[in-house]
C-alpha cells in the first residue's frame, strides 16, 4: 500500500488565503504602512512647496486649506516638510533596524549553538550593553562620535543598530537554545554538519518567525528613537525635515499654533501605529506572542 | 452493580464546536447509561469526542462549544441545563473529575493539602463528625500516599507523577461522589505506575462503590477496569457492550480493528486485521463515518446513517452489516518469516564494559561538580549482522542513553563500543564519514526530528548530498527510491512536516535514515508517539525493511508486546544494568528474572487475577553496592541481594539472567501471564 | 539551600555586569579613536585650551591607568569634578537625584491603578467589545512617542485648559504644593507610557493563566467564578507582573531623560542631557553609570522576587 498524496496548494493561492484569513489588525497595519510608503516614495514630487522654501505664507499662520499643518516662524509650509521627511524617517528606521537584525541574529544564533566560554563572554558583554538604557546608550554613542559626525545619517543608522543588535542577539540566542534541543538538530550533528551549515539550514529557518516579529517590533520603535534623538538635538540637524526634530523646533509655538506640532507628531504616531498593528497581526499569524521586553 | 434507575443517562447528545465561521458537529446522537456502582469505559482514537462527552457529565464545555440536542441526566437532572451555581454545588461534590495530566491540573502555587481542604470547605466533608484536616489525612491514606500526615504540606512539583495522580484521585473522592469521571488518568504515566493506579482504582471502587466513567484510548486498560465499554468513532457511538462480550465477540468493524491493533504479549491465538488509514475529519461520509477505512463496507454504508441496534444482551452495535460479518471475522494473521540469525558471525556491534554518565551542564560546572554516578554501568552485549536486538526497560533505565552513546552523542566513560570490529571514537565529530553514514539513528518523536521548515524531499536528500550516493544514483532518484521503500508516494517530497500525519512523518524519518544506506539502525522508542493503528503499520514496515535490506536493528522500547513481535534477542535493563539477555522466546518464558517478571505482569490486561500487590515506585538516588533491584524485588533472596553484585547465570538455551536466585527456582515462578479476558 | 545559591549567583552576576558596564562606558567615551579633548572642545579650540583640558583630564596617562583611577574613585563614591562648574559631581547629582526619585514615586503611584484596572477588565471580558476597545486604545498610546505625549498633554492642560504650569522648575525653596503642580504633567506622562506596556502584558498573562488546566480543574471542583479568579488565577499571574514592573522601572530611567527635558524639570535626566550638550565628560560618565546601576538593580530585584515567589524553589 502506497499512501497517496493530494497536491499542495500553490504558493500564491496560499498567500491569498493567508491574507483573507489574516487578522484585521494586520490588514489595517499593512494599509497604513502602504500609505506611508507611497508618500515617502512620491512625496517630493507632489509636495505643494519645497523642503526649505520660505515665505510660503504668513509666519505662524494656523491650519488652512493651503497649509493643512500651518506655517512655521520662517514661513515654511509644515505639511510640505512632513511629506518631504517621510522617506528620511523610513529609510533611517528600516536600515538601522535591519543592520541591527543581521548583526544581532548572527551573534545570537552562533553563540546559542556553539555555547561554551565564547557564549558566556558574549552574554556578559551584551548584558552590559543592554543595561545602559537604550536612549542613554544612543546619546553617549553620538557624543563619543564627536561634533564632526553629528547630524550624519550614517551615524544615526549605526546608533540604531548599536542599540538594537544586543537586544536582538539575546532573542536570537534564546531561540537558538530552544531549537538546538530539538532532535532534528541532533540529527544534523550526528551527520557531521558544520556549525555554519547547522545555523543556515536548521536554526535560521526555524528562528525566522521570531526574528521577523522582532524586526517588525524594533522597526516600529525606530522612528520614535530617531525622533527622540532629533527632539533632544542629537539626531538629524536642521533643516532636515525629520519629524521628531520638527516637533522640537515648533514646540515653542504651541501656544500660538498647536497644529505645527500636532501635524508632524500625529504623522509620526500614525506610522508607528501602522508598524505596531502590522507586528501584532504578523505575530498572531505566526502564532507568537509579542514580548515587549524593553522599548 | 445494583439494578434500578441508572445513575447517568446520556440521550442523543449532539454537540458542535465553532470552527472559523462555521459550527462543526463533533458529537452525533451519543447515548449511553451508567448504572449505580458501574464502571463504564469510553474508548476511541484521539479526536473521536470521548473527552468532550466526559466533560458534559460535569456540565462543562469550552466557550466555543454549543449543545445542539440531547440530554445528560445525572440522578435525573439535566447537566446541560443547570445554572452555574447549581453546577458548582454538584461539581467536586456529587460528580468529580480525575484529570489527564495532574502535573498541569494541580494548582502550582498551592500546597496539595490546601487544594483538597478547599473542596471540603466548599461542599462540607461527607461525614460530618470529622474535621476537614482529618478527612484530608484519611483521603491521603485511602489513596496510598506515603506519610499521609505530612504530604499535604507539599507542593505539586515536589511529588512524582504517580503521587500527583493519587492526590488528584484523593481530591475527586473528597466528598464521596456518586460519579467519578476519569479522563485518560494513566496516559502520562510509566507502565508500572499505571498498573499501581489501576489497582488503586479497583480497590477504591470495591470499598466505596462509586460509579466511574473511564475515558481512554487504550482498550487494554479497559479490559482491567470497565464493566461495560462504549466504542466511539468520529463523534458516533458505534458499539456498546459488556467488557467480556466486546473482547470476545466484537461486532463493529472498527471495534474489531481496534482490538486487532492491540499489541499482545503472546503471539499465538486469533488475530483480526489491524486498522488501516487515519481518521480524517474533513472527509466524513454522510452515512457511516468509518466507511472510508472499513474493509467490509458496501456502497450503501456511505449514504445510510447507522444507528445502534441490539446485537445481544446488553450489546448494541451501529453497523448495517454486523450480522453478515460475523462468520468471516476472525482470521489468523501470523508472520512466520522471522529471520534465523546466524549467531556465529562477527557482530556488527559489540558493547564491552561500558559505563555512561552525563556531565554537569555548563562548561564551568565541570570544574566544581563532583562526577555524577553513571547512568549505565558495566554494559556488555553484541548484535549480529541482520539481527534485531531489543533493549527494554522503564523510563529512566538508561536505554536511550545507550543509543545516544552508540550514535556518538555522548562518549563512554569507560569501556569500548566496537562497530564492525573496529573501536568507535566516543564522540561523533571524531568518527569517520563512513562510520557516521553506516550508523543511523531514528528518534522517538518525528515531530521533533524533522525540521519543520524543510520539505520532506529536502530532509531526505540531505544525507545523500553530504555522504554522496554510495550506489551512484542521482539525488532525486535516491529520494524517490527512499520514499518508495517506506511506501510513500513521490508527491510527499513536496510536503512540509506539518502537512503529514504522525505515521507519515515517522516514515519520512525512516527514509532519511535509509538513504544513507546504513548497516546499523538505532530505533529509539520510534513507535511510542504514534497511534496504535499506525504502530502496527510501522512494525510491518520495519519487518520488511530488515528482511529486504539486511539491516541490523537496535530497537529500544518500553513496550513488551512490540518487542515480542519484532525482536530476535532482547536485553532487559533496570537502572542502567542489564538484568537478562536472551532470545526473545526465552525472555518471554520461564525462567524469568524477577524484574522481567514484574514488567510482564504490569502490561495492561496481562494479569490473571486482579488484586496483586503492585510494584513499588523506582527508588531515586544512586544504587547501593548490591543488586540494583534489591529493595523493590518481590522475591528477594536474602542479605546478599543488598550487598553483593549478583552473578550471571546461563541457561541451556543461552538465556542469561543476573540474579542471586538459581535458575531452577526462578523457573518455578508462574508462566507467562495470559490475557484471560482476551481469550474466551 | 538552592535558593541561597541562586541568589548569591544572581548578585555576583549583577556585579560582573556592572563592572563591564563601567568598562564599556569608559571605552565608548574615552578610548574610541580620536582625541578626547578635541572632541569635547570642537574643531575651533586653540592648542592652549586643548592642552589645559588634556592636563585636567590627565589624558597623557595610558587608558588602563585612567580607567582604574576613575573606577577607584567611583567605588569610593567620588565621581570627580564637573568640567564646566568645577564643583564636585556628588554635590551636583544629589538634589537632581532627589527630584527624580520624587517624580518617579509620583509616577508609580499613578501607574499602579492605571495598569491593573484595564488589564483585569480585559481579561475577564476577553474577546468582547470592551476588550477590543481597550486593546486599540493601548496600541495607539503605545505608538505615541513619549516626547509627543508630553507635548500633547501640555497642549491640553497648559494651552487649552490652563491649569498647570508649562515649565516645571522647582528648587529647594519650592513648597510642597508647587512641587505637586510641577510634577503632575511629567508624572502622568511617565505613568501612561509605563501602564500601556503593563496592561498589554498583564492581560495576556492573566488570560494564559485563565486558560490553564488547573484553573479549569478549580472550576470543576465547584468553585465559583470569583473564587477561581481570586484563589487560582491571580496568585499565579502575579510573578510575571513583578517582571513587568521591573522593566518599567528600567524604562523610567530612559523616560525621565525625555520627560524632564520637555518640562524643564531639574532632575537627573535633564542633567544628563545638559551635560551631553556641554560635553561635560565626568558628569556624563557619572550619570550613565548611575542609570545603568539602577537598571541592573531593578532587574536584580525582579529576579530575586521571582526566585522567592517561585513555589518550585521553596521547600516544604
Amino acid at each position: 500500500m502506497v499512501l497517496a498524496v493530494t497536491g499542495p496548494a500553490s504558493r500564491w493561492r496560499r498567500a491569498l488565503l493567508a491574507w483573507r484569513r489574516s487578522p484585521v489588525s494586520f490588514r489595517a497595519g499593512a494599509a497604513l504602512l502602504l500609505v506611508h510608503a507611497i508618500v515617502a516614495a512620491t512625496g517630493p514630487f507632489w509636495a505643494p512647496y519645497g523642503l526649505s522654501q520660505m515665505g510660503t505664507g504668513a509666519p505662524l499662520a494656523g491650519m488652512s486649506w493651503s497649509h493643512p499643518f500651518g506655517v512655521d516662524q520662517l514661513g515654511r509650509d509644515i505639511f510640505s516638510r512632513v511629506v518631504h521627511g517621510g522617506h528620511i524617517v523610513l529609510l533611517l528606521s528600516l536600515s538601522g533596524t535591519f543592520l541591527g537584525l543581521v548583526v544581532g541574529a548572527v551573534i545570537g544564533l552562533l553563540s546559542g549553538y556553539v555555547r561554551g566560554w565564547i557564549d558566556e563572554a558574549l552574554q556578559r558583554v551584551l548584558e552590559a550593553l543592554i543595561s545602559i538604557p537604550f536612549l542613554v546608550l544612543a546619546l553617549i554613542a553620538i557624543a563619543a562620535a564627536g561634533p564632526e559626525l553629528s547630524g550624519n545619517p550614517l551615524l544615526v543608522i549605526l546608533v540604531v543598530a548599536l542599540v538594537y543588535a544586543p537586544r536582538i542577539a539575546r532573542i536570537a540566542r534564546a531561540a537558538a537554545l530552544d531549537i538546538v534541543t530539538r532532535d532534528f538538530v541532533t540529527v544534523a550533528r550526528l551527520r557531521g554538519e558544520s556549525a555554519w551549515s547547522v545555523m543556515r539550514r536548521e536554526l535560521l529557518p526555524n528562528a525566522s518567525g521570531v526574528l521577523l516579529v522582532e524586526f517588525a517590533l524594533r522597526a516600529g520603535y525606530a522612528p520614535v528613537l530617531i525622533g527622540s534623538l532629533g527632539f533632544l538635538g542629537f539626531g538629524m540637524r536642521p533643516p532636515t525635515p525629520e519629524w521628531g526634530l520638527m516637533i522640537s523646533e515648533n514646540r515653542a509655538l504651541i501656544i500660538v499654533s498647536p497644529i505645527t506640532v500636532l501635524g508632524p507628531g500625529l504623522t509620526l504616531a500614525s506610522l508607528v501605529v501602522g508598524l505596531n498593528l502590522f507586528t501584532e497581526g504578523l505575530a498572531r499569524i505566526l502564532g507568537r506572542t509579542v514580548r515587549r521586553a524593553d522599548k | 452493580m445494583s439494578e434500578g434507575p441508572p445513575l447517568v443517562e446520556v440521550q442523543g447528545l449532539d454537540l458542535a464546536y465553532r470552527h472559523r465561521d462555521d459550527w462543526l458537529r463533533v458529537l452525533h446522537g451519543v447515548s449511553f447509561t451508567i448504572g449505580q456502582g458501574e464502571t463504564f469505559g469510553l474508548v476511541g482514537e484521539s479526536g473521536c469526542g470521548k473527552s468532550t462527552v466526559a466533560y458534559q457529565l460535569l456540565g462543562y464545555r469550552r466557550p466555543n462549544a454549543r449543545v445542539e440536542g440531547g440530554k445528560v441526566l445525572f440522578q435525573g437532572r439535566d447537566m446541560l441545563r443547570l445554572s452555574r451555581p447549581e453546577l458548582d454545588s454538584l461539581r467536586g461534590n456529587r460528580v468529580a473529575l480525575v484529570p489527564q495530566n495532574p502535573t498541569t491540573a494541580l494548582s502550582p502555587g498551592m500546597r496539595v493539602g490546601e487544594q483538597i481542604a478547599e473542596v471540603l470547605a466548599l461542599h462540607g466533608p461527607p461525614d460530618h463528625g470529622i474535621a476537614a484536616a482529618g478527612r484530608t489525612v484519611e483521603l491521603f491514606h485511602l489513596v496510598g500516599l506515603p506519610a499521609p500526615e505530612r504530604i499535604g504540606r507539599r507542593y505539586p512539583h515536589q511529588l512524582s507523577g504517580g503521587q500527583q495522580q493519587r492526590v488528584a484521585i484523593a481530591m475527586a473522592l473528597a466528598c464521596d461522589p456518586a460519579l467519578v469521571v476519569l479522563d485518560e488518568p494513566t496516559t502520562g504515566l510509566d507502565v508500572t505506575t499505571q498498573e499501581q493506579i489501576l489497582e488503586l482504582l479497583r480497590s477504591l471502587r470495591r470499598r466505596l462503590g462509586m460509579s466511574m466513567l473511564y475515558v481512554t484510548h487504550d482498550l487494554g486498560v479497559l479490559a482491567e477496569i470497565a464493566d461495560r465499554i462504549g466504542v466511539m468513532y468520529a463523534g458516533h457511538m458505534v458499539e456498546v457492550a459488556p467488557t467480556s462480550v466486546l473482547f470476545g465477540a466484537p461486532r463493529h468493524p472498527y471495534a474489531r480493528g481496534l482490538l486487532a491493533s492491540l499489541p499482545r504479549i503472546e503471539e499465538t491465538g486469533p488475530r483480526g486485521r489491524p486498522l488501516r488509514g487515519l481518521l480524517r475529519r474533513d472527509d466524513l461520509p454522510a452515512g457511516c463515518p468509518f466507511q472510508p477505512r472499513c474493509d467490509d463496507a458496501e456502497p450503501s454504508c456511505a449514504i445510510s446513517a447507522q444507528r445502534l441496534e441490539p446485537a445481544g444482551p446488553g450489546h448494541e452495535v451501529a453497523c448495517q452489516r454486523w450480522r453478515r460479518l460475523d462468520a468471516a471475522a476472525i482470521e489468523t494473521a501470523r508472520d512466520g518469516t522471522r529471520p534465523v540469525t546466524p549467531l556465529g558471525e562477527a557482530p556488527v556491534l559489540a558493547v564491552k564494559g561500558v559505563d555512561l554518565r552525563y556531565d554537569a551542564a555548563a562548561w564551568w560546572g565541570r570544574w566544581f561538580a563532583a562526577s555524577t554516578p553513571p547512568v549505565v554501568s558495566g554494559l556488555d552485549f553484541a548484535v549480529a549482522a541482520g539481527e534485531t536486538f531489543a533493549l527494554v526497560g522503564e523510563s529512566g533505565s538508561g536505554k536511550s542513553t545507550i543509543a545516544r552513546a552508540i550514535s556518538g552523542m555522548i562518549a563512554p566513560a569507560t569501556g569500548s563500543i566496537l562497530f564492525q570490529g573496529e573501536k568507535l571514537p566516543g564522540l561523533v565529530r571524531a568518527r569517520t564519514t563512513e562510520q557516521r553514514r553506516r550508523i543511523q539513528y531514528i528518534f522517538q518523536n518525528p515531530d521533533a526530528s524533522l525540521n519543520p521548515r524543510a520539505r520532506a524531499g529536502k530532509i531526505i536528500a540531505r544525507p545523500l548530498e553530504l555522504f554522496g550516493a554510495a550506489s551512484g544514483a542521482s539525488v532525486a532518484a535516491g529520494v524517490a527510491r527512499a520514499l518508495d521503500e517506506v511506501r510513500l508516494d513521490a508527491g510527499f517530497a513536496a510536503r512540509y512536516p506539518d502537512q503529514l500525519s504522525g505515521g507519515e512523518r515517522q516514515r519520512v524519518a525512516i527514509a532519511r535514515a535509509l538513504i544513507a544506506e546504513p548497516t546499523l539502525l538505532l530505533c529509539d522508542e520510534i513507535l511510542s508517539a504514534l497511534d496504535v493503528s499506525v504502530q502496527a503499520s510501522i512494525i510491518e514496515l520495519l519487518r520488511r525493511l530488515r528482511r529486504e535490506l539486511r539491516l541490523t536493528l537496535l530497537f529500544i522500547s518500553h513496550d513488551l508486546a512490540v518487542v515480542r513481535h519484532l525482536a530476535d534477542r532482547v536485553g532487559v535493563l533496570y537502572r542502567g544494568r542489564l538484568m537478562e539477555v536472551g532470545r526473545v522466546d526465552d525472555i518471554f518464558a520461564p525462567p524469568f528474572h524477577p524484574y522481567t517478571h514484574e514488567l510482564l505482569m504490569a502490561v495492561p490486561g496481562a494479569r490473571k487475577e486482579a488484586g496483586r500487590a503492585a510494584l513499588g515506585p523506582a527508588p531515586s538516588g544512586a544504587p547501593g553496592k548490591g543488586c540494583v533491584f534489591a529493595g523493590r524485588c518481590p522475591v528477594q533472596a536474602g542479605p546478599q541481594c543488598e550487598n553483593e553484585t549478583p552473578p550471571w547465570r546461563t541457561a541451556e538455551s543461552g538465556l542469561k539472567i543476573r540474579c542471586h536466585i538459581p535458575l531452577n527456582e526462578l523457573g518455578q515462578r508462574p508462566p507467562t501471564p495470559n490475557r484471560e479476558v482476551l481469550s474466551p | 539551600m538552592i535558593v541561597l545559591r541562586l541568589l548569591v549567583g544572581r548578585v555576583l552576576l549583577s556585579l560582573v555586569t556592572l563592572l563591564l558596564v563601567s568598562l564599556l562606558i569608559f571605552l565608548i567615551l574615552e578610548v574610541l579613536p580620536g582625541d578626547v579633548a578635541s572632541r569635547i572642545l570642537g574643531r575651533d579650540a586653540t592648542p592652549e585650551v586643548l592642552a589645559t583640558l588634556r592636563a585636567q583630564l590627565q589624558l597623557d596617562d595610558p587608558a588602563a591607568v585612567r580607567y582604574l583611577r576613575w573606577l577607584a574613585g567611583v567605588l569610593q563614591g567620588d565621581f570627580g569634578k564637573a568640567l564646566t562648574s568645577s564643583r564636585p559631581i556628588g554635590q551636583i547629582l544629589g538634589p537632581r537625584i532627589f527630584n527624580t526619585i520624587l517624580l518617579s514615586a509620583y509616577a508609580f503611584l499613578i501607574y499602579i491603578p492605571l495598569a491593573l484596572v484595564p488589564a483585569l477588565i480585559q481579561a475577564v471580558n476577553r474577546d468582547r467589545p470592551i476588550d477590543h476597545a481597550l486593546s486599540t486604545v493601548t496600541l495607539v498610546l503605545l505608538s505615541v512617542p513619549d516626547f509627543l505625549l508630553a507635548t500633547l498633554l501640555m497642549i491640553g492642560f497648559v494651552v487649552m485648559i490652563p491649569v498647570l504650569p508649562a515649565i516645571s522648575l522647582v528648587d529647594d525653596t519650592s513648597t510642597v504644593w508647587q512641587y505637586v503642580r510641577a510634577m503632575t504633567l511629567p508624572a502622568v506622562t511617565l505613568a501612561i507610557v509605563m501602564a500601556v506596556y503593563a496592561v498589554r502584558m498583564l492581560r495576556d498573562n492573566l488570560i494564559e493563566v485563565l486558560d490553564s488546566e488547573y484553573v479549569r480543574m478549580a472550576e470543576l471542583k465547584g468553585l465559583s467564578p470569583r473564587l477561581v479568579l481570586l484563589r487560582h488565577a491571580l496568585p499565579n499571574a502575579l510573578v510575571p507582573t513583578l517582571n513587568v514592573t521591573a522593566l518599567n522601572l528600567a524604562y523610567l530611567i530612559g523616560g525621565v531623560v525625555i520627560v524632564e527635558k520637555v518640562f524643564s524639570y531639574p532632575g537627573f535626566g535633564s542633567l544628563l542631557v545638559d551635560s551631553l550638550q556641554l560635553r561635560d565628560l565626568p558628569v556624563i560618565e557619572a550619570t550613565v553609570m548611575i542609570a545603568a546601576s539602577v537598571y541592573i538593580g531593578a532587574n536584580l530585584l525582579a529576579d530575586i522576587g521571582a526566585i522567592l515567589l517561585n513555589p518550585r524553589l521553596r521547600s516544604g
